[in-house]
């Protein structure tokens, strides 16, 4: 499916119905969009989750977690290793390579229970894991306590490789929602450039999670017998969007490709998203530090179809049953992140579209791709009807996190340090 | 063995020219803008897997370019530098290194 632009040119849409021998009546209802700059100076902003008067939950990737209170007020939570300015630090969580502070959610239960929950790299156990965190919000806003390590065992990648980003600490997923369908919280993570993990019945990386607020396996999870039973979904490359279809609650998640084919993914329980990319099966030989994910030639520019035949990230002839992408992004890679449904009125024929951010990033003539997409996605997830590129105001961006706020209004974080806000107008 | 002096007398001054050429930073600027900003950041402060370029010299600006526009290796990030690199010229790595150093946060 090719890309088009929204905002047609009014002749273009005249001539249309002419030609059609329709009335020349604009029925298109694509609201404009205004933009704020909700915070700025951020470093690595990486997610947030709303409370329904708009505070609003963040991380910073290599700082820690923090509340922007609706008065604008911000207070720092918790500080990771190095920060000084945080209420609580907590020096084992770490930032590295792509690894550091990441998802956070709110607990759907939180005016009662006041607890929110981050996922973090932490070098508490060695080698080091990736977590997810549970802790207490206090009646003021300024601090946390009780932090409950909920999932300790995500793997974390410990050296660097002869990889792209071969560096430690990459591919980590990251992103942490509850679904208001099952109330379970759902853990996305990557395979750390390690060809064992995705496949693996016990390695948790390279999964979806589902799991409860205490860390235990979801009441009718499926994996396969033998998987750890807290697994949703697994063969996953490394997911870092996650989102929950308004009127079925169908989870659909984002998942990055490698040079080709980042893909959007209907999750099915228990199911296999197929990438395996271990060395001598499928057709390959021996690859670099037995990791296939990036042959049949990492270090150069190549048709993506030909690396997609070669390596590809839904594996069908391997795997028949395998979960089938909704799309692929035309076979290009260029950094799919975040994932989320417009809901309301006020986005017009937008209402119900998801929206989807990239980072952007070009290899070997691919274009970068910096850009929010609204995508008309099927109930079932498993198809598309429409590509469109959200014609945001603030122009490219490393759009990292899209979560829609508690007016309705949708929130962007940006590698380049900033949380926006977009309107509907 | 005239034109060869020429050449080389000719080569000299165009040498000794571009030495003397003083470095554009608006040209740096734009360059930057077009191919690194995307990555390092609009500011040079580095973003996600690319590093902050803030506090480095010229020298070292310059260095890593040229080492790049050769295609050898540095860092895991050599397969996105070593292509980005590769057509840049003398003055093109002049320019950009002027630009960074001054506007880099």
């Amino acid at each position: 499916m090719s890309h088009k632009l929204v905002m047609r040119p009014l002749c273009a849409a005249i001539a249309s119905a002419v030609i059609i021998g329709l009335p020349a009546v604009a029925t298109a209802n694509e609201p404009e969009l205004s933009q704020s700059e909700v915070l700025s100076g951020l470093e690595n902003p990486w997610d947030m989750a709303f409370l329904p008067d708009g505070t609003m939950f963040y991380t910073e990737r290599c700082l820690g977690l923090s509340v922007r209170l609706p008065d604008g007020e911000v207070e720092h939570l918790l500080g990771m290793e190095g920060t000084d300015d945080y209420a609580t630090t907590a020096d084992d969580l770490v930032c590295e390579g792509q690894a550091g502070m990441n998802g956070v959610a709110i607990d759907p239960d939180f005016e009662e229970n006041r607890t929110v929950y981050v996922y973090s790299a932490s070098n508490m156990s060695e080698p080091r894991t990736n977590r997810v965190l549970r802790m207490t919000v206090n009646s003021d806003f300024n601090d946390v306590s009780d932090r409950t390590d909920i999932v300790e065992d995500i793997p974390y990648k410990p050296a660097a490789t002869d990889h792209p980003f071969g560096d430690a600490g990459a591919h980590n997923g990251g992103r942490i929602r509850f679904s208001p369908e099952d109330g379970y919280l759902y853990v996305t993570t990557g395979d750390n450039h390690n060809s064992e993990i995705p496949q693996s019945p016990e390695l948790l990386g390279g999964k979806v999670l589902r799991i409860d607020r205490d860390g235990e396996a979801a009441e009718g999870n499926k994996p396969p017998e033998g998987f750890d039973p807290r697994i949703y979904t697994y063969g996953h490359r490394n997911v870092q969007g996650i989102t929950f279809h308004p009127t079925t609650g169908q989870p659909i998640v984002t998942e990055h490709g490698p040079w080709h084919s980042d893909e959007i993914n209907a999750l099915v329980n228990g199911g296999n998203s197929g990438w395996d990319p271990k060395p001598n099966m499928a057709g390959r030989g021996d690859c670099p530090d037995d990791y296939c994910g990036y042959e049949p030639n990492q270090t150069e520019g190549m048709d993506p179809k030909e690396r997609a035949a070669y390596m590809p990230v839904t594996d069908t002839e391997t795997y028949p049953d395998a979960m089938q992408p909704a799309w692929k992004n035309d076979g290009l890679s260029q950094g799919i992140s975040s994932a989320e449904f417009l809901v309301g009125e006020q986005w017009g024929d937008w209402d119900g579209r998801l929206v989807v951010g990239f980072m952007g990033i070009g290899f070997g003539g691919t274009p970068v791709g910096q850009r929010i997409n609204l995508i008309d996605i099927a109930e079932d997830g498993l198809s598309v009807n429409d590509v469109a590129e959200m014609p945001v105001p603030m122009g490219a961006a490393r759009f990292r996190s899209l979560v829609l706020g508690p007016e309705g209004d949708l929130y962007t974080a940006v590698d380049e340090g900033s949380i926006y806000r977009i309107t509907p107008e | 063995m005239k034109v060869s002096l020429l050449f080389v007398i000719a080569t000299a001054l165009t040498m000794g020219s571009a030495t003397l050429q003083a470095v554009d930073k608006s040209a740096g600027e734009a360059l930057y803008k077009d191919a690194c900003a995307q990555c390092h950041g609009p500011n040079a402060q580095g973003m996600a897997s690319f590093p902050s370029l803030s506090g480095r010299d010229a020298e070292y600006i310059t260095s890593r370019l040229e080492t790049y526009r050769a295609g050898e290796k540095v860092g895991s990030n050599s397969f996105l530098m070593i292509p980005n690199a590769t057509g840049l010229s003398d003055d093109d790595i002049a320019n950009l290194a002027a630009f960074i150093t001054e506007s880099a946060e």
